[in-house]
């Protein structure tokens, strides 16, 4: 009788697909424990007391927010500074703060920002990534959209564009008028303003690098 | 070859992912290993049924 060969044996592969099946759950399931303390949001005491947090504390727009190098990491960090005024104030409460990220969460679900664009990588490749859009030169002071809009402040200036976006010739594909409210406006700005101080290993690479990848130009 | 952890918040999938191909191996490892055993088992279970 021929040699039988474990290659061609049904248990050799059965037994391998189950040991494989097994760890992969495991695995799985070890590493969705693994990612909560990394994407639980922080809270306002970590800011006060400079406890760095990947994702920051909805407090975090009152507090200036600047996009540095880090040597040792070898990647761009959101470094959040000191006290900057948004809309305004620089005293928006736990709750305040809370309130306008969660209008403008769910503002940007119901406009549905990620059919065009991707938010913390997510979503479509047509229009801008918008995880560092607060961080976008052009729409600080003598930057090019906040010339345009005729704001004095950023989040003034993305507010106004985000209400009126049509108005505004700033790409090929131009966004269209959503319909967003003043109020809408104000928590996305705030959304956007919270999601530029999340510490995402530096994604996107080289940002306010690369000419054409954050404004279109 | 071995770089100090810089992740924010410290994690095991995090340090065995600093370096290239570091997790792949790492797993590939974990999953080739006890194959060789499930083989080696049903070998000598096919030579003693032979």
């Amino acid at each position: 009788m021929a040699k039988k060969s474990v290659w061609s044996d049904n248990r050799f592969w059965q037994r391998s697909a189950a040991w494989i099946t097994g760890f992969a759950s495991i695995l799985l399931i070890w590493l969705t424990f693994d990612t909560i303390p990394q994407i639980t949001m922080g809270n306002d005491a970590d800011l006060q007391s400079g406890v760095t947090k990947r994702v920051p504390g909805p407090t975090v727009i009152n507090y200036k927010i600047t996009y540095e190098m880090d040597k040792k990491r070898g990647h761009e960090i959101p470094v959040i500074g000191e006290k900057e005024k948004f809309f305004g104030r620089d005293d928006w409460s736990e709750e305040e703060a809370a309130a306008l990220l969660h209008l403008g969460k769910l503002g940007s679900q119901a406009k549905n920002c990620m059919n065009c664009h991707t938010l913390l990588g997510n979503g479509a490749y047509y229009a801008p990534d918008l995880t560092k859009s607060w961080l976008d030169p052009a729409w600080q002071a003598n930057g090019s959209m906040q010339a345009m809009t005729g704001k004095s402040t950023k989040e003034e200036a993305m507010a106004e564009f985000l209400q009126h976006p049509s108005q505004y010739p700033t790409h090929a594909r131009m966004m269209p008028n959503l319909g967003i409210t003043a109020e809408e406006a104000k928590g996305l700005v705030a959304f956007l303003k919270h999601m530029s101080s999340i510490d995402t290993n530096g994604f996107p690479r080289n940002f306010g690098k690369i000419q054409g990848a954050v404004n279109g130009k | 070859m071995f770089e100090p952890f810089v992740d924010v918040v410290p994690s095991f999938f995090g340090w065995l992912n600093q370096g290239p191909l570091t997790l792949t191996i790492f797993l590939h490892t974990f999953i080739v290993l006890p194959m060789i055993w499930i083989y080696k088992q049903e070998k000598a279970r096919l030579e003693q049924e032979g």
